[in-house]
C-alpha cells in the first residue's frame, strides 16, 4: 500500500516523463491545421492568396508607374495599346518598357493590374466580412430564439435567396447608383442569406448539446450562452463558406464593374479594365487577357483554400 | 372566307370505336364533343375576324376616292376655298413664336403648296430630311397615326417583317421609279459591339457594317476581302460648360479650359485619320460654317495664368459627365474622358468622372443641370449652318446656361437671311462672339467609316442622308447590312436616331432627299420652287408613283403625312413617344399646340 508521499512522487515522475506529453491528443485547431497542410491543393491556394496579398501591400514598390497616370507626353515613343515590351527579351530599346503593354489611355497595364489586386482583395474581404457579420447574427438569433422571430427572419432570407444573386445585385446598384461602394453593399446583401441559413442550422444543433444545457443549468444568460458557447462552436462551416464567398464576391464585383455598375473610371479594377477594352479583343488581346487572367488566378486561389479548409475542418475525414 | 379551314371529315365514326367499354365510350364522346366545340369556336371567331377586316378595307377604299376627287376639282378653282376633302386635316398655323410654317395645302392632285411665316434659307434642306417621309393617308388613318412597325412607302423596298430583337427584312419593290434593287431581299441586322460587327463581316454573314472600331481600321484595310469606305460626315465633339454653376460662371475659367486642352492630342490618340481639331463649331464643309475667328491654340501656361487671374491659382474640383455610347464623333467616350481628366489635371483642375445613363445624360445636359463639363457632340442632319448653330446657341437653349446676346442676336437674324453672303457676315460675328464667350469648347470634327465586303459593287457611305441598299450589289439574292442598334420604331416622323432612320429610309421617301454631297435632290417631288417673296413654296409631285400597298401617291398623302407630324391638333398626331423632336425643332414648334 502506497503512502500519500509515494503517490505524489509517482505522479511527479509521470509528469516528468516527456514521452507522455507527445501522445497528448492534438487540439481541434491544430488537428485541422495539420490536415490542411497535408492537402496540396489547399496549400497551393494559400500560396496564391499570400502572393496576391503581398502584391497588394507592396503595389507601389512593384508597379513601375502610377496606375492612373496617362503617360503620353511624359514618356518618349509611347503609343496607346502598345503590345508588351520587355527589353531583356529583345524588345527595341528605343521603345519604353511595359511588361504588359499600355492601355487605351497610354497607362501602364502592368501597374494597373498590380494596383487592381488592392481593389479586388479589399472588396472581397469587406464584402464577406459585412455579409458574415450580418448573416451570422441574423442566423444565430433566429436559430436560438426560434418562434415568430425565426420565421420572420428566415422568410426574409428566403425572399432574398429567391432572386439570382447577380441580378439582384444589379438591381440594387441600379437603384442606388453605380459605384464601387454600392456594388460592395449590393454583393454583401445578396450573400447574407447563405450565412444566415448555415448559422441557423448550426445553432439549432448546438443548442441541444449537453454543454449548452449545462451552461443553462448553471444560470448563464442566453446572450452569454450564444456568444460564448454556441457561436464559437458553430463557426467551422462558416469559415469555409466565407473563404469561398470571397471568390464569389470578387467575381461578382468584376462582373458589375464590367457592366459599368461597379468601379468607375479611372480606378484600376480588373472588371472595368476588361470592359473598356472589350472591343479590342482581336487587335490588342493583351489588354483583355491579363485582367481576365488576374481575376481567374485570384478566384482560383480562394476556391482552392476553401476546398482545403472544408476537408481539413470536417471531423469525419480524420485519418 | 374559306370553308376548307373548318372541314371535320377527318373524324369517321369507326366500328372499333363503338366496341369499347361503356365508360371509355362515354369519356371519348365527351372528349370528341369538347374538341368539336373548340374547333367550332375557333372557326367561328376566324370568320368573324375576316368579316371585320373586310369591312374595314372596303370602307377605306371607298373613302379614298372621296378624298381625291374634290382635290382634282380644285385644280381649276381657287385654292383658297376650303376643300371638303381635307376635313380633319386643318394644316394652318398662326405663325406664333418661332414657327416657320403657316400652311400646307394640296392645290391639286399633284401639287402641294407650303406657306412660310418667314423666308427660310434652309427650307429645301430641311424638307429633304427623312422625318418628312410620305405615307398613304389611308394607312396613317388605319394605324391610328402610329404605323410603328408597318410603314408603307414608295421606296426601293417594301417591309416584309420586323423580327423584334433580330432583324428587319425587306423585299425589293419591282415597280420602283428609281434604281431597282439587284437583290430580291435586303436584311438589316444589328450588334452593339464594333468587334462583333466586324466578325460578322469577316465571316461573310453580313455584307456591310456601320462604324467599325477605330483600332480595326488597319485590320480592314489589310484584308483583301474587305473594303473600308470613309464616311466624311459633318459632326462636332464639344466639351460643354454650364455657366450657371460656379466656377464656370467666370468667363476666364471657361477660357482657361479652352486654351488648356490639347485638342490635337485627343485627335491623334483616339480618332481615325481625317479627323481634325475644330476651328469652329460648324465643319467647314457646310456653307458659311467657318466664318469668323478660328478657335484658340493650345497654351497651358496661358491657361494657368487665366485661372490664377480668376482666383483659382490652386485650381478647383469639378466633374466630367458623359454617356458610354458610341457615336461617330466619339467612338471611345471612356478613353477621351480619362484623357480630358489628365489634361485638366495638368492645368490644376481636379476632375472626377461620372458615367451617366444615356437618356438621363441627354435630358440633364439639355436642361443645363450638369454642373461640370459634359462631353457631347452633334452630327449634322442636313447641310445647313442653322442645323449646327441654332440648336445649340439660340436664346432659349439651356444646355450651356445663359446664352449671350452677342451671338444669339446675329444667329436669329441670319436664320432668316436668304442671301448667303449677307448671312456669312452674321455667322462670322456669331462665331467670333462664341469664341469670346466660350459656352463650350469645340474639340474636333471626326472622320468615320463603314466597311463592306470587297465583292459589294457600289459600296458607299454617304456623308448626308441614309445609305440605301438598292444602290449596292453583292451578287447574291440577299443583301445583309449590320448597324449598331435595333430601330426604335419604323415610323421615323417621330424618331430621331440614326438607327431608326436608316431602317426607314429603305421603305419611305420624302419629297426631297440628299445627294451624297448634301445637296437636296427631288425624290417624290419633281421640283419645289419658291415665289418672289420666298415665303411660298410650290411642289409638283412625281406622277404615277404607287405606294407599296398599291395606292397612288397624291397631294393628300403629302398633306396628311406632314399634318400627322406637324399639327398637334390632328387626331393622327400620335406617333411613337409623341415627342416629334424634329418637327418641333425644324419648324420652330408644332402648330396648334395649345388646342
Amino acid at each position: 500500500m502506497l503512502t500519500n508521499k509515494q503517490a505524489i512522487e509517482q505522479l511527479e515522475a509521470l509528469a516528468a516523463d516527456q514521452s507522455l506529453l507527445t501522445e497528448k491528443p492534438l487540439s481541434q485547431g491544430r488537428l485541422a491545421m495539420k490536415r490542411f497542410r497535408g492537402r496540396k491543393s489547399g496549400m497551393i491556394g494559400l500560396a496564391i492568396v499570400m502572393f496576391l496579398v503581398l502584391v497588394a501591400i507592396f503595389a507601389p514598390l512593384i508597379a513601375p508607374y502610377d496606375p492612373d497616370d496617362v503617360l503620353i507626353g511624359e514618356v518618349d515613343n509611347i503609343t496607346r495599346r502598345a503590345p508588351p515590351c520587355i527589353h531583356v527579351l529583345g524588345c527595341d530599346p528605343e521603345l519604353p518598357q511595359h511588361i504588359l503593354g499600355t492601355d487605351g489611355n497610354t497607362r501602364d497595364q502592368f501597374s494597373r493590374i498590380v494596383y487592381g489586386s488592392r481593389v479586388s482583395l479589399t472588396l472581397g474581404l469587406f464584402t464577406v466580412t459585412l455579409a458574415l457579420v450580418v448573416g451570422t447574427s441574423l442566423g444565430a438569433v433566429a436559430g436560438y430564439t426560434g418562434g415568430w422571430l425565426d420565421n420572420v427572419i428566415m422568410r426574409i432570407m428566403d425572399v432574398v435567396l429567391g432572386f439570382p444573386s447577380l441580378l439582384l445585385a444589379i438591381t440594387i446598384v441600379s437603384v442606388f447608383g453605380p459605384g464601387l461602394r454600392n456594388a460592395l453593399i449590393a454583393i454583401a446583401v445578396v450573400s447574407i442569406p447563405a450565412y444566415a441559413r448555415v448559422m441557423r442550422a448550426q445553432v439549432l444543433a448546438i443548442k441541444e448539446t449537453d454543454y449548452v444545457s449545462a451552461a443553462r443549468a448553471l444560470g448563464a444568460a442566453p446572450r452569454q450562452i450564444l456568444l460564448r458557447r454556441v457561436i464559437p462552436n458553430a463557426m467551422t462551416p462558416l469559415v469555409v463558406l466565407a473563404t469561398l464567398g470571397i471568390a464569389t464576391a470578387i467575381l461578382e464585383a468584376a462582373g458589375l464593374s464590367f457592366l459599368g455598375l461597379g468601379a468607375q473610371p479611372p480606378l484600376a479594377e480588373w472588371g472595368s479594365m476588361l470592359a473598356s477594352e472589350r472591343n479590342q479583343v482581336f487587335t490588342s488581346p493583351h489588354l483583355v487577357f491579363f485582367p481576365g487572367l488576374a481575376i481567374m488566378i485570384t478566384v482560383l486561389g480562394f476556391n482552392l483554400i476553401g476546398d482545403g479548409l472544408r476537408d481539413a475542418l470536417d471531423p469525419t475525414l480524420n485519418r | 372566307m374559306t370553308a376548307g379551314q373548318c372541314r371535320l371529315d377527318w373524324f369517321p365514326p369507326s366500328d372499333v370505336f363503338w366496341r369499347e367499354t361503356k365508360l371509355r365510350n362515354l369519356l371519348r364522346l365527351l372528349g370528341v364533343l369538347l374538341a368539336l366545340s373548340m374547333v367550332a369556336a375557333a372557326c367561328g371567331s376566324d370568320s368573324d375576324d375576316t368579316a371585320t377586316t373586310d369591312d374595314e378595307s372596303t370602307t377605306t377604299t371607298e373613302a379614298a376616292p372621296d378624298d381625291t376627287e374634290p382635290a382634282e376639282e380644285t385644280t381649276t378653282t381657287a385654292a383658297a376655298e376650303p376643300d371638303p376633302g381635307y376635313e380633319g386635316v386643318s394644316l394652318t398655323g398662326a405663325c406664333e413664336g418661332d414657327q416657320k410654317i403657316e400652311s400646307i395645302s394640296a392645290v391639286d392632285e399633284f401639287t402641294v403648296e407650303f406657306g412660310l411665316c418667314n423666308t427660310d434659307p434652309a427650307f429645301l434642306a430641311k424638307l429633304a430630311f427623312l422625318v418628312h417621309g410620305i405615307q398613304p393617308a389611308e394607312h396613317l388613318e388605319a394605324t391610328g397615326g402610329a404605323p410603328l412597325r408597318e410603314p408603307v412607302g414608295t421606296g426601293p423596298y417594301s417591309l416584309v417583317e420586323w423580327v423584334a430583337g433580330d432583324s428587319v427584312v425587306y423585299a425589293r419593290n419591282d415597280d420602283y421609279y428609281g434604281t431597282v434593287a439587284p437583290h430580291e431581299t435586303a436584311v438589316l441586322r444589328w450588334a452593339t459591339e464594333g468587334a462583333q460587327r466586324l466578325i460578322e463581316l469577316q465571316s461573310g454573314q453580313v455584307h456591310g457594317i456601320t462604324f467599325p472600331s477605330t483600332d480595326d481600321y488597319p485590320v480592314i484595310e489589310d484584308d483583301p476581302e474587305l473594303t473600308l469606305i470613309p464616311k466624311p460626315e459633318a459632326n462636332i465633339l464639344y466639351f460643354g460648360m454650364t455657366n450657371t454653376f460656379p466656377p464656370f460662371d467666370n468667363v476666364d475659367v471657361r477660357k482657361a479650359v479652352a486654351v488648356g486642352i490639347d485638342r490635337q492630342r485627343i485627335v491623334d490618340q483616339f480618332f481615325p485619320d481625317g479627323s481634325e481639331p475644330a476651328s469652329h463649331f460648324t465643319p467647314c464643309t457646310v456653307e458659311n460654317g467657318c466664318e469668323g475667328e478660328s478657335w484658340y491654340d493650345f497654351d497651358p501656361e496661358a491657361a494657368k495664368q487665366l485661372l490664377a487671374d480668376a482666383g483659382f491659382a490652386d485650381g478647383f474640383e469639378t466633374t466630367i459627365y458623359y454617356r458610354d455610347v458610341f457615336r461617330g464623333y466619339l467612338p471611345e467616350p471612356g478613353a477621351v474622358a480619362v484623357d480630358l481628366q489628365d489634361q485638366l489635371a495638368d492645368i490644376g483642375i481636379t476632375a472626377s468622372i461620372e458615367v451617366m445613363e444615356s437618356g438621363a445624360f441627354i435630358e440633364e445636359s439639355q436642361a443645363g443641370n450638369l454642373e461640370g463639363i459634359h462631353m457631347l457632340g452633334w452630327t449634322g442632319d442636313y447641310p445647313h449652318v442653322t442645323n449646327f448653330l441654332d440648336g445649340h446657341f439660340s436664346e432659349q437653349i439651356e444646355q450651356f446656361g445663359d446664352q449671350d446676346p452677342s451671338y444669339t442676336t446675329p444667329l436669329a437674324e441670319a436664320s432668316k437671311t436668304t442671301d448667303t453672303a449677307a448671312a456669312g457676315v452674321l455667322y462670322a460675328e456669331a462665331n467670333t462672339a462664341i469664341k469670346e464667350f466660350v459656352p463650350m469648347v469645340p474639340v474636333l470634327h471626326s472622320s468615320t467609316a463603314f466597311a463592306y465586303g470587297a465583292n459589294v459593287d457600289g459600296a458607299y457611305a454617304p456623308p448626308w442622308g441614309q445609305v440605301l441598299f438598292n444602290l449596292m450589289d453583292n451578287g447574291e439574292d440577299t443583301f445583309v447590312f449590320m448597324q449598331g442598334n435595333e430601330p426604335i420604331s419604323l415610323y421615323c416622323a417621330d424618331e430621331s436616331d440614326g438607327e431608326s432612320l436608316r431602317a426607314c429610309a429603305q421603305v419611305v421617301e420624302g419629297l426631297y432627299g440628299y445627294a451624297p454631297d448634301g445637296t437636296p435632290i427631288p425624290q417624290l417631288a419633281t421640283e419645289c420652287a419658291e415665289d418672289e417673296a420666298g415665303t411660298t413654296w410650290t411642289c409638283n409631285l412625281r406622277t404615277g408613283v404607287k405606294f407599296h400597298d398599291g395606292s397612288d401617291l397624291d397631294a393628300n398623302d403629302v398633306v396628311a403625312s406632314f399634318s400627322a407630324g406637324l399639327d398637334a391638333a390632328d387626331p393622327l398626331h400620335v406617333g411613337n413617344t409623341g415627342a416629334w423632336t424634329y418637327y418641333d425643332y425644324l419648324w420652330g414648334g408644332l402648330l396648334n399646340a395649345e388646342g
